[in-house]
């Protein structure tokens, strides 16, 4: 089984953690071993997984400064050994890697963490261990991460797509960033459609959807009581489209 | 007044923000829209259009291109790199991403 290296980009609220989280759970149910990134500083996939929030960065002890005040790697830990420690259990065996949560102090108590996540996302192919691992990042909304190379893993991007659009442009955007690693494939997934009029208008801006998912009662209740989708309605129409997502990447 | 719109994606910041700059203007406010998002879309809910929103260029990227000086004002700033909206808004987009850039963190 040829393993997987996905990052999702999108709009902000346009599904890129509820498609991620399920995603890597229903990848896990297919014999894969799944690593989830999460370099979001605001929450998401963790929900999405059905995964405990640290309250603290497990990351942060992966971190320490040089004589010159720069953040690195402590001795001795390599991306391996990263996955190994400081990633929390989600549902399903998925290994869940987080940047950290923006808190009431902001970012600073997090910077260690943040620099140590970058680092070891940037070694993930030096780990042979881990070269049968499927890779599922979920990125924050917008380009920004995207244009500073916080997917160097990813040898294809999912862009999460609503059918209006600020979330198009965003989608066009994120793809011309994208296009410019020649190795790296692109493709788009419809979410909230609630209609097939929703599938031709982002047909007709360029995009040919590998997978609708319709707009669904069961994700807003899931996302109001802070659970999963996968837990809260598994046999909901999302779910179900996010299968057949998962079925059509792995077929690519 | 100076007010800042803030929260997570998708909870309607934008909308928000253009219609509560529409909303000031036809009050008799002389409003400056300023749209700092890396990804700006300000201009779609102020109603300028999606396609003239996407062509807007951010005053950073005018000044990398080095086609404009550093501007000495802030009535020059918006008066340069601002653009007109309806009601007499104008909108002025700080920066805007579509550039691959690795390693930069």
């Amino acid at each position: 089984m040829k393993p997987l290296r996905i990052a999702v980009a999108g709009k902000g609220g346009a599904g890129k953690s509820l498609i991620s989280g399920t995603m890597a759970r229903l990848l896990a149910r297919h014999d894969r071993q799944v690593l989830a990134l999460d370099s979001d500083l605001q929450p998401g996939l963790a929900l999405s997984l059905g995964a405990a929030v640290p309250a603290e960065p497990p990351l942060l002890a992966a971190a320490e400064k040089d004589e010159d005040g720069r953040w690195r790697l402590r001795k001795g830990i390599g991306p391996v050994r990263a996955v190994q420690r400081y990633t929390t259990a989600a549902p399903d065996g998925v290994r869940l890697l987080q940047a950290g949560k923006t808190t009431d102090e902001g970012l600073a108590p997090l910077m260690g963490a943040i620099h140590a996540f970058y680092k070891v996302i940037h070694r993930l192919d030096e780990a042979g261990s881990l070269r049968d691992w499927t890779i599922l990042g979920d990125l924050p909304a917008g380009p920004r991460q995207v244009a500073f190379d916080w997917a160097p893993y990813a040898e294809h991007f999912l862009l999460v797509v609503e059918p209006t659009w600020p979330s198009m442009l965003t989608a066009r955007r994120v793809m011309r960033i994208v296009r410019i690693r020649e190795e790296v494939t692109v493709s788009a997934v419809l979410n909230k459609a609630t209609s097939e009029a929703d599938v031709d208008r982002v047909r007709a801006f360029g995009f040919e959807p590998l997978a609708v998912v319709p707009a669904d009662d069961a994700v807003r209740d899931a996302e109001r009581r802070g659970v999963a989708l996968l837990d809260h309605a598994p046999g909901s129409p999302a779910v179900a489209a996010i299968a057949r997502l998962v079925t059509a990447l792995e077929r690519r | 007044m100076k007010v800042l719109v803030a929260g997570k994606g998708g909870v309607g910041k934008t909308t928000v923000s253009g219609t509560l700059a529409r909303a000031l203007a036809r009050a008799g406010h002389s409003v400056t829209a300023l749209d700092c998002d890396a990804n700006p879309m300000l201009g779609i809910s102020l109603g300028m259009g999606p396609e003239r929103t996407d062509a807007l260029v951010a005053v950073r990227q005018a000044l990398e291109a080095r086609d404009a000086e550093h501007e000495p004002t802030i009535e020059g700033f918006v008066d340069r790199f601002g653009a007109d909206a309806p009601d007499g808004v104008r909108l002025v987009v700080a920066s805007r991403i579509d550039q691959f850039d690795p390693g930069c963190t």
